[in-house]
């Protein structure tokens, strides 16, 4: 009895024990999230290969890679975060700018003829989000085309920082705010399509974002290998340019 | 039931047959799904035309089983608790001295005994100078010294202050010592109704005797008669018994102890 | 470093656990001893933040007093204050999302006096707030000081609700927990654990003075 037991514990435990996938790992950061999804069909059509997306804040996923998360690529939207990685010995190359992010002015009441940077230190102007600037590459963006401003002083005491660009969105795309600078790549996305209106920041108004990726540390004989450099150069290649195009990115 | 105001009963009866819940009820504790409740004329309670004056608002006094003192409260604040807003506090100093606990009137209850607690929560129900006093089988915890104590402090303040008492109690000899009527429950219902010895000495007829209430403790054997040690009273006391009713004096067992007052026995006393 | 999350978040604390302590009293009261058909309902709703991912309490927040919905735009206008991103909304989440924790400690508190207690205050002519106020609320000490303490204490741990609809604005939302993040996410992690260590001393200091109090409280009560 107690044998049969034993038997049947033992093979739920192994039952459990699957053998490691050959899936990567995409380790995204979340306004890249929709240019991905795109990246991700197109790569796997073409290279029969799956893979699998994570998507979180680039600090947080830097984070998670240095204390070892089975990440494969990272794909960031600044170069702060890629660059950290390499410096640490995360990857045995240097990250590659993949994109130029586009900032945007972004609201959900304000009609499209009225909507520039200007506007933004009217008194109907109660709040303004922008991403933290701590921390996210468009808050600093953004940072530095409202410094740029007259009233910035006036127009500082209305911002409200979002944790991250998709929170971000949220509080401009559900009218929480007034007003709030994204990325261009939200924007166009089929989610937040047709909520509200936007423009397009004049871009000699801020340093270029430069979003880059990086291939991450492999072991020499790890399965994953090949399919990681595959998809790494795919992101560089014409057909993931043009896709990052789609988006808005430079 | 109807009492005759200023007088004593005794609710008493099986375990589970109601005697609490019916004081509850008298109290406005607890409101009866039936049920007519008249005071001095004034209606405490009718359900049918949905009248149910509250607690506060009836004159009572109430002691709890556990006493219910206010732990937070010394014994004099426990008994000012209940005076109203512009009475004179002398009561609450007079209680004190009745109850003899006046060292011990900045204590609180948990520093007090068990007797010294049940006299502080009878003196508390006392403060507002109830009509109507309800206790609920307030001795049960103490000894048989410290029950006679309270027994005569009960009787001295119904003497004092001349409230109606209503006592539940399983004791007989608190029932015959205490009561002038006695009510019997049972589920709910009053199954008996009388003078303590009209209940349990039915079949004597004791009409205008005093009787007083003894229970043995021992009995020993002599050759022409039977010592028995008994309580009465909450006093030990000896007799001295015939013979032939050794067979009755068995320790524990209930008795009366009668005297005439037709022709009674009286010796004068020149002070 | 920054003292503003921090003196913010005991602000944010302290704010929160007074006005739950006075509203959670009648609330426990009633609780604890009234009779009505709905307690299990109202039970329910209490116990929901408890249950409830912080997140979600932020999320319907947000949601409720955003100016493009008719309720936040009304409350906008009502007291000329955005509800979001500002310090009164946090209070409001925060009380909200602390509720449980002061509201069942005192119910238990309550429920465990004899109610004798009450009744004898009742045969002596005293209506229900005076006997609550007088004879129930001064033998419930060690609940009211366990429950304040509990809500404060998860208060300052608040982080998910504070994250959706705070804002982040230094000064006025940016409480301790959210700084940490903060510095987590930029990869400062000596200031991050700068600010955690003076939290978790402070807090650790807060809960070790009451409860001895409370140590003291409850052996006074043992008889002589």
């Amino acid at each position: 009895m107690n044998f049969q037991r034993i038997i049947f514990l033992f093979s739920i435990l192994l039952a459990g024990c699957s053998k490691p996938s050959d899936k990567i790992i995409i380790a995204t950061a979340a306004n890249v999230q929709y240019v991905m999804q795109d990246i991700k069909k197109e790569f796997e059509k073409e290279s029969g290969k799956k893979i699998e997306i994570v998507v979180s804040s680039s600090g947080k996923l830097t984070t998670q890679i240095r204390e070892g998360a089975p990440f494969d690529v990272f794909v960031s939207a600044d170069t702060k975060y890629p660059q950290e990685i390499y410096t640490r010995g995360g990857s045995d190359e240097k990250p590659k700018i993949y994109a130029l992010g586009t900032l945007v002015l972004w609201a959900k009441n304000i009609p499209s003829a009225d909507l520039k940077i200007e506007i933004l230190s009217e008194e109907k102007i109660r709040k303004i989000a922008i991403p933290n600037p701590r921390v996210a590459p468009y808050g600093e963006a953004a940072l530095q085309v409202l410094e740029k401003q007259k009233s910035f002083d006036q127009i500082k005491k209305k911002l409200v920082y979002g944790e991250s660009i998709a929170q971000t969105a949220q509080y401009i795309s559900s009218g929480s705010v007034e007003a709030g600078f994204n990325a261009l790549s939200i924007v166009l996305s089929p989610e937040m399509k047709g909520k509200g209106q936007w423009i397009i920041v004049d871009s000699t108004l801020y340093k270029p974002i430069e979003q880059a990726a990086i291939l991450l540390k492999h072991s020499a004989d790890s399965p994953k290998k090949e399919t990681s450099r595959q998809f790494y150069d795919f992101l560089y290649s014409k057909k993931g340019r043009e896709i990052f195009k789609k988006y808005g990115y430079k | 039931m109807s009492i005759l105001e200023g007088s004593i009963l005794a609710v008493t009866g099986p375990s589970g047959a109601g005697k609490t819940t019916l004081l509850r009820q008298i109290a406005g504790l607890v409101r009866p799904q039936n049920g007519h409740i008249q005071y001095h004329g004034k209606l405490w309670l009718d359900t049918n035309s949905k009248i149910n004056l509250p607690t506060q608002k009836r004159n009572i006094g109430f002691v709890f089983q556990d006493y219910a003192l206010f732990p937070h409260l010394t014994v004099r604040e426990n008994l000012a608790f209940g005076l109203e807003k512009g009475t004179d506090a002398a009561i609450v100093e007079e209680l004190i001295d009745s109850i003899e606990l006046r060292q011990l009137a900045d204590r609180k209850p948990y520093q007090l005994s068990g007797g010294q607690q049940q006299r502080v929560a009878l003196a508390r129900a006392l403060v507002r100078k109830p009509d109507l006093l309800l206790l609920d089988e307030p001795l049960s915890a103490l000894d048989h010294s410290m029950r006679g104590n309270l027994q005569e402090l009960i009787l001295k303040f119904h003497q004092q202050y001349g409230f109606t008492m209503i006592i539940v109690t399983h004791d007989l000899g608190e029932i015959f010592r205490l009561a002038n009527q006695v009510i019997v429950l049972e589920n709910g219902k009053i199954i008996k109704r009388g003078t303590p010895s009209q209940i349990y000495l039915p079949a004597e007829n004791t009409g205008n005797d005093l009787v007083l209430y003894g229970e043995v403790l021992t009995s020993v054997i002599y050759p022409d008669h039977i010592l028995v040690r008994a309580l009465i009273q909450q006093n030990i006391q000896e007799l001295k018994l015939p013979l032939h009713m050794e067979s009755d004096f068995h320790p524990g067992r209930s008795f009366a102890l009668r005297y005439a007052l037709n022709m009674a026995d009286i010796t004068l006393i020149d002070k | 470093m920054d003292w503003q999350p921090l003196l913010l978040t005991f602000k944010l604390a302290s704010i929160t656990s007074i006005i739950l302590l006075v509203v959670s009293l009648p609330l426990a009261y009633w609780l604890a001893f009234g009779k009505f058909k709905a307690r299990g309902i109202i039970e329910a709703i209490i116990g929901m933040p408890l249950v409830l991912p912080p997140s979600v309490i932020g999320f319907y927040l947000l949601l409720a007093f955003s100016p493009s919905y008719w309720f936040g735009a009304w409350i906008e206008n009502l007291i000329g204050l955005r509800i979001v991103f500002s310090f009164t909304g946090l209070v409001i989440a925060s009380v909200i999302y602390s509720l449980p924790f002061m509201v069942y400690p005192l119910r238990a508190g309550l429920q465990s006096l004899p109610l004798s207690l009450q009744e004898a205050s009742f045969t002596m002519g005293k209506g229900r707030f005076e006997t609550f106020y007088k004879i129930l609320l001064p033998n419930c000490k060690p609940a009211i000081l366990t429950a304040f303490v509990l809500t404060f204490a998860h208060t300052v741990g608040e982080f998910g609700v504070v994250l959706m609809i705070g804002g982040n604005i230094p000064g006025v939302t940016k409480v301790a927990s959210v700084a940490i993040y903060d510095e987590v996410e930029a990869l400062n992690y000596t200031v991050a654990n700068q600010y955690a260590l003076v939290l978790f001393a402070i807090t650790f200091a807060i809960l070790l003075i009451v409860y001895s109090i409370n140590n003291r409280l409850l052996r006074v009560r043992q008889p002589a």
